[in-house]
């Protein structure tokens, strides 16, 4: 009995063997390896946009994603010698990476007919690089089709923006300065005690962002320093008139914005939950309308749906009068991410590849990113425009029409997270940019429907923020020079961390300081940390290291007018 | 067989132990030569990198930082002499349980004590934040029968820090921890235990001068291999519990080595050095220990 099971048992396994070889000699995807800095998710591209990748090139995209593994991934692919077909690094990274044979030169680009439409932005960022002259490294990313000095969105990057409702309930006040915006707040506060079953609160506040984007300290405080034209550069701070300054130092937006978050919690303004929450968390309560103050402008995405414009209820840009905003320009030259081709690419992979990168950059490439599936999101008119469908494909994960292949759309979503062309572009084939702000079709609708929007422009007569804050003077693009920062050494990015570490910690515990005197006898604590692990030093390399920013800048300027 | 023959066959049972030993616990010492060189991740470490003793030097270059180490190791001897302290807890635990007659209820009381050993930290602090966070469970009661108005911050606070892991370190342990004495206790001469009480022992006198004379060496052993492991109180449960606010109280080494090692590219460097450190100062504990223990019991354990 035994031996005959075994010998049936063997025969199943041959069998089963056999029929998994057969198989494999099909149609088999070939596997791209995707290293992919910008990728909020790791594994295996799925879902519909893993169905239009494969239909037209065959592969499959693995994605490996640093900001969900760690960042030990890369120190262990790169010292292995093969970090991934397809790399997507910080622009900072990729010097060392030609010096270490880890990409290749990617000559080649010249004849993408699709790529070439950003050859002068191209061109510019490998001039700057220190492989071999002449030849094609990298890519920059989110590159636009405008110019280095012009503002294409009707909103800059980070502003104060309340609900329309909720600011017309309270009597639609003029707003002075932070202490008005706060006491606007507030009241808003008074009569919008909850949302639904859960509590409200004009603030909410998230530490796992803490340090990104080039700029020590706190996410929540570095963004809103913008709002007075200060912008965080490493660890110094741009002043308006181009100087640098301390980060630390009193007189600076840094101190002003913490204390303002600190007011506010006195003020019992601030959700209790912040600091020990995570961005998930937050992105929830945007989403439950449980946050009455944003400050980034793609926040609103969370909750501006066509019903709440039509109620009036959305979310928009609200003057405060002695504020005067930092914006960078259309970033012509890309973001802080590189497009690259790991150096183990050849033969066959590597025109797949290179044809894989042109279609991203193409006209119908460009559509799935930034605008998504025909039928779902958008339907096509006669004259080749686009007219919108839902806007909350990605929000509910509605389901994908069955010729895309089924499933969830947010579940199918682009996991690259990464685009070559900004949806800012327009698109070529209809000369509509790509988001549906700008359609003439969203537009004509949003004139009949859109509450919060005809309520604003009367009464601040103008049409859009970024329209008021240039004729009110509260706004000076900087133009975009496509600069990134070279590698710290190890002896600055010790510095950096530990500098960043005590100014993080101690701006959390500022504001939720007791009182004032606590607060500033934080404040004070905190700056002898901060010189006792090296923030001088630290700080006069990176005034040299952002000074070329500003000169590029000041030049760029110049020659624009 | 030759005597030589055979202890060649003898030698080969250990072998693999050996083996094994060789690979996990010295062949990744190599690994400390990173901490004598500015290594940077692609770029491999060569001549060109080698800074000598910058890093250790470094740790100690002025007062902040060398305050800053000292609040570590404070953190870290803190929190493991309190371990060390109560270290007598499942001992005592384990004799208690060993008393209840219910059968039934004993063993629910072992499961539900022991089952937390088999959570991850991150679940159990998970667990924690929907319990104890600002808009947690108890806060929401205490509110809600008008205790507080304003929510208490658990979380972020740092007071009795060191206090408050080692209740949650217990919460998780202790039923674990116990499983080694009830062992113990099974294996107590019934006889004794019997004759004790025909001679009018009562229940806390059998405890007393039975049980817990019969178990103290295995709670010698256990508090043996504690103290080895003094520096070495994991990071998990300090990494998942520690926020902007509490950093300064609960950053024990393995976490400030930790956060040294994954933060931005990482800090390889730094982290190996102060890890070295750790080490150092291990076999210093150790060694101390070990003449301790000859001094009062008259026998050692290396």
């Amino acid at each position: 009995m035994k031996r005959l099971l075994s010998v049936l048992l063997t025969i199943a396994m041959l069998l089963s063997l056999v029929s998994v070889s057969a198989m494999a000699e099909g149609e088999e995807p070939i596997v791209i390896t995707f290293y992919d800095e910008a990728a909020n998710y790791q594994g295996t591209q799925s879902g519909w946009f893993a169905k239009v990748v494969k239909d037209r090139f065959n592969i499959e995209l693995n994605i490996i994603a640093p900001q969900v593994v760690g960042n030990e991934v890369y120190t262990t692919r790169a010292m292995d010698g093969d970090l991934g077909d397809i790399v997507i690094v910080d622009k900072s990274k990729v010097n060392t990476l030609i010096a270490e044979g880890l990409i290749r030169p990617i000559d080649e680009i010249a004849n993408c007919e699709n790529l070439m439409r950003f050859k002068n932005q191209i061109d510019v960022y490998n001039k700057e690089l220190t492989g071999e002259d002449g030849k094609y490294y990298g890519i920059p990313a989110e590159m636009t089709d405008t110019s280095p000095s012009t503002l294409t969105d009707d909103v800059i990057y980070s502003s104060p923006q309340l609900r329309w409702d909720l600011y017309q309930a309270v009597g639609a006040p003029e707003i002075k300065d932070l202490d008005g915006l706060l006491d606007v707040l507030a009241k808003i506060h008074e009569i919008h005690p909850t949302e639904g079953d859960a509590k409200a609160y004009p603030f909410s506040l998230w530490a796992d962002w803490d340090g990104n984007d080039n700029m020590i300290g706190i996410a929540n405080v570095v963004q809103l320093t913008t709002w007075y034209n200060e912008k965080i550069k490493g660890s110094a701070i741009l002043k308006p008139d181009g100087t640098f300054s301390e980060i630390y130092n009193k007189d600076n937006a840094y101190y002003k914005i913490a204390k303002f978050l600190f007011k506010a919690n006195q003020m019992g303004l601030v959700d209790p939950e912040s600091g020990e929450q995570d961005w998930n968390a937050v992105a929830a309560k945007l989403s439950a309308r449980q946050v009455d103050l944003l400050w980034y402008s793609w926040q609103v995405g969370f909750s501006n749906t066509a019903e709440y414009k039509a109620e009036g209820s959305t979310f928009i840009f609200i003057p405060v009068a002695d504020m005067n905003f930092y914006a960078d320009a259309d970033r012509y030259f890309g973001a802080d991410r590189v497009w690259a081709v790991g150096s183990k690419v050849e033969g066959d992979k590597y025109d797949l590849i290179l044809k894989f990168l042109d279609w991203y950059a193409s006209p119908e490439g460009m559509t799935f990113q930034h605008v998504g599936l025909e039928g779902l999101n958008y339907s096509k008119n006669e004259d080749g425009t686009f007219t919108l469908l839902r806007d909350d494909a990605l929000a509910l994960n509605l389901e994908v029409p069955e010729e895309y292949g089924g499933g969830g759309y947010s579940d199918g979503n682009n996991a690259i997270n990464q685009w070559i062309g900004s949806s800012i572009c327009v698109n070529p084939d209809n000369g509509e940019r790509f988001p549906f702000k700008f359609w003439k079709s969203y537009q004509a609708w949003e004139r009949e429907n859109d509450k919060t929007k005809a309520g604003w422009q009367e009464k601040f007569g103008a049409t859009t923020p970024v329209e008021y804050m240039l004729a009110n003077g509260m706004l000076t693009p900087s133009p975009s020079v496509g600069f990134a920062p070279p590698e710290d050494s190890l002896d600055i990015q010790t510095k950096r961390e530990d500098v960043n570490k005590q100014l993080c910690s101690y701006t959390w515990k500022m504001i939720f300081a007791k009182d004032e005197a606590e607060f500033d006898a934080l404040w004070d604590e905190m700056v002898e940390k901060m010189d006792g692990f090296g923030y001088k030093e630290l700080y006069e390399y990176d005034c040299g290291v952002w000074q070329v920013e500003v000169d590029a800048k000041a030049a760029a300027a110049a020659a624009a007018q | 067989m030759s005597k030589k023959k055979r202890s060649y066959i003898e030698f080969l049972y250990i072998l693999p132990f050996i083996l094994l030993v060789g690979v996990f616990s010295y062949f990744p010492l190599y690994g400390w030569v990173y901490a004598f060189h500015d290594f940077v991740p692609p770029k491999p470490i060569s001549s060109e990198t080698y800074v000598g003793f910058k890093w250790f030097i470094s740790l100690f270059s002025n007062p902040v930082k060398t305050a800053d180490v000292i609040r570590v190791m404070r953190n870290t001897l803190a929190m493991s002499g309190i371990s060390l302290l109560f270290s007598w807890f499942p001992m005592i635990f384990a004799v208690f349980l060993n008393e209840i007659k219910s059968k039934p209820y004993r063993k629910f009381v072992q499961t539900a004590t022991t089952l937390p050993n088999f959570i991850s930290w991150v679940l159990v602090f998970s667990i924690a934040f929907h319990v104890f966070g600002s808009n947690g469970a108890v806060n929401k009661v205490l509110q809600d029968l008008g205790v507080i108005t304003e929510p208490i911050s658990f979380l972020k606070s740092s007071d009795h820090v060191w206090f408050r892991m080692w209740l949650w370190l217990t919460w998780k342990n202790a039923g674990w921890a116990a499983i080694m004495y009830l062992a113990a206790i099974a294996g107590i001469d019934e006889q004794m235990i019997e004759a004790a009480k025909v001679d009018g022992a009562t229940r806390m006198k059998v405890i007393w001068h039975i049980i817990i004379p019969c178990i103290l060496p295995t709670y010698f052993v256990i508090v043996m291999l504690n103290i080895a492991s003094f520096l070495s109180n994991g990071m998990e449960q300090y990494y998942v519990f520690q926020n902007d606010f509490n950093r300064d109280w609960i950053e024990v080494l393995d976490l400030y080595v930790y956060n040294y090692a994954t933060a931005g590219r990482g800090n390889y460097p730094l982290a190996t050095a102060i890890s070295i450190l750790k080490s150092i100062v291990s076999i210093f504990l150790l060694t101390g220990a070990n003449t301790a223990s000859k001094l009062i019991r008259g026998e050692s354990f290396i």
